[in-house]
């Protein structure tokens, strides 16, 4: 469904994206792998159309969306759930996750129903709903921030470092949660440091160094591959 | 106490129409961060509107109000398409150096059709009330009750409604606004709509008890923009208590100390919160 042909990216004169090109079928989970500074954010920047590709073309099941404004992309059905959860500190856990809702905002009942199933995934949102999503720790902020992307319906979801900052057991979780989000039929586009328990989950991965892809295989094959153990792994 | 009591009343005035010539400001600020010294000139063609239409084509005062929050909702509407938006990208002083630039543009516009001359605007509400011994003009009640009764309105709006909450989001998290889908240009324009029809209603009521002429924004913006520094910039409620706390100053200081240094009051004020409180009254979050 989402494919990039060469696609380049600056900061200024600097290129942190070089000839990207991947692509993610209808129902896959895809990790992308990489050293801090390696380029997953900004690829993922991207794709959302927070930052325009230099060069190189974008599509979404087969439509050019190169170049296209946040807002289109996210009508699309490209949602990303970003490092550092960019949250609404000072509104509810309510409000946040709905919203995440806005581009559906017409379609009221289907906005209370994605609501009540994002609230049964994570309970302890229901619990602290009408507090302020800043006054959450760090994981349930996670959760807020899954939650928030989810209302938005996605085709395809951009989770970039979803683990990030959170205790062993509930990154178990949260993989388990990203794995049941994909099975329902959501594409996941997964960027991770936690190199074994994504690629555990995921049916295919690619591994980005210095802003251009340097690998790509299916799940057995990555975690198989000696240089991943070694890079990624640390075993 | 009737004499403090008539304060109070002056300090209300003056308070309200400060909150609500603030709370446009701050609301762009919020959002954009640009400081819009072209503010005060928007609220001053709001006065002109209101005052052509009254006096000239003989419309009735509400109608005119409405038709100078319209016309300066669509001229601030111009003015963040045609200027602020094609800097986006630019250094901030840019923004800074345009926003002067509108303001003297427009000035310079309204004394060429108009003359600088001081006039004075029409209103219905000429009564003076006797309550309690008290004698308040009714225009003033118009203005405390208006400019309150538009704070709620627009509290609601950013409250309750989705559309509303969208500039909220904008102001507290611009690129986790983007990533739920809000437009960028609709949230802005939006912002600066509602901004210069806050200016213009402002101006619609309190120019009845004050003075139509070209440079009439200039100590309002200076004074918006002391509340919006104490209040925390970008702050709703800081807009609203800022605003009364440089009106009830205003009203006591003129009264009890001497009418020739009310207009200073507003800025000593700012030194001394600034020096005790260096961030304002309510800055969290939004920057
Ligand atoms: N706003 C920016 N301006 C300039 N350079 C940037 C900017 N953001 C990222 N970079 C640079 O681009 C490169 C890729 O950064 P990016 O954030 O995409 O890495 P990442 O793979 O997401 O890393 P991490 O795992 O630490 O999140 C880095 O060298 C970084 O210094
Ligand atoms: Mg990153």
């Amino acid at each position: 469904m989402l494919q990039l042909n060469n696609v380049e990216a600056r900061y200024g004169s600097f290129k942190a994206l070089e000839q990207v090109s991947m692509s993610v079928a209808q129902g896959e989970l895809v990790v992308l792998l990489g050293a801090n500074g390696a380029g997953k954010s900004t690829l993922f920047n991207t794709i959302s159309g927070l930052i325009k590709p230099s060069a190189g073309t974008i599509t979404l099941d087969g439509t050019d969306v190169t170049g296209l404004k946040p807002s289109g992309l996210v009508q699309s059905g490209v949602v990303q759930c970003p490092e550092g959860r960019k949250l609404f500190p000072e509104m509810s856990v309510l409000k946040n996750l709905m919203l995440g809702a806005y581009v559906h905002r017409r379609d009221k009942a289907a906005i209370k129903k994605t609501l009540e199933e994002i609230l049964a995934l994570f309970p302890i949102l229901d619990e602290k709903k009408d507090q302020s999503a800043g006054s959450l720790s760090g994981g349930q902020q996670q959760m807020v921030a899954i939650g928030r992307a989810m209302m938005g319906r996605p085709k395809l979801l951009l989770l970039d470092e979803p683990s990030l900052g959170l205790a062993p057991l509930v990154v178990k979780q949260m993989f388990e949660t990203i794995k049941g989000i994909n099975e329902q039929g959501t594409t996941v586009l997964l960027a991770e440091q936690n190199a074994f328990a994504a690629l555990k989950i995921a049916h295919r991965a690619y591994v980005i160094e210095n802003g251009r892809l340097v690998m790509e295989g299916d799940k057995d094959a990555m975690l198989g591959n000696e240089a991943i153990r070694k890079a990624y792994i640390g075993a | 106490m009737e004499l403090f009591f008539q304060q109070v009343l002056n300090g209300l005035t003056l308070g309200s129409i400060y909150g609500l010539v603030a709370l446009g400001l701050t609301l762009v600020y919020g959002i954009l961060h640009v400081p819009n010294f072209a503010h005060g000139a928007l609220y001053m063609v709001g006065a002109y509107v209101s005052y052509i239409t009254m006096v000239d084509f003989g419309v009735n005062y509400w109608v005119a109000m409405l038709l100078a929050a319209v016309a300066v909702a669509v001229l601030a509407v111009l003015c963040e398409r045609l200027v602020f938006n094609p800097l986006r990208d630019a250094p901030p002083i840019h923004d800074k150096i345009a926003a002067i630039g509108i303001m003297l543009f427009l000035e310079a516009l309204v004394q060429m059709q108009w003359g600088a001359e001081f006039r004075r605007m029409p209103t219905p509400y000429t009564e003076i009330l006797d309550i309690a011994g008290m004698t308040i003009p009714a225009q003033r009640v118009l203005i405390i009750a208006g400019a309150f009764s538009l704070m709620a309105v627009l509290h609601l709006f950013l409250k309750k409604t989705m559309t509303g909450s969208t500039i909220v989001a904008m102001a507290q998290n611009r690129e986790g606004a983007f990533l739920v889908g809000i437009d960028a240009n609709r949230v802005a324009m939006m912002t600066f709509a509602i901004s210069g029809a806050l200016a213009a209603v402002g101006a619609t009521l309190f120019a009845p008890i004050n003075l139509v002429y070209p440079a009439m924004g200039h100590l309002l913006i200076m004074k918006a923009f002391v509340i919006i520094i104490l209040g925390g910039m970008g702050s709703i409620p800081g807009a609203i208590v800022g605003g009364l706390i440089i009106g009830f100053a205003e009203a006591f200081g003129g009264f009890y100390i001497s009418t020739d240094y009310k207009d200073i009051i507003a800025f000593a004020l700012l030194v001394v919160i600034l020096s005790i409180k260096p961030t304002g009254l309510f800055s969290k979050g939004v920057h």
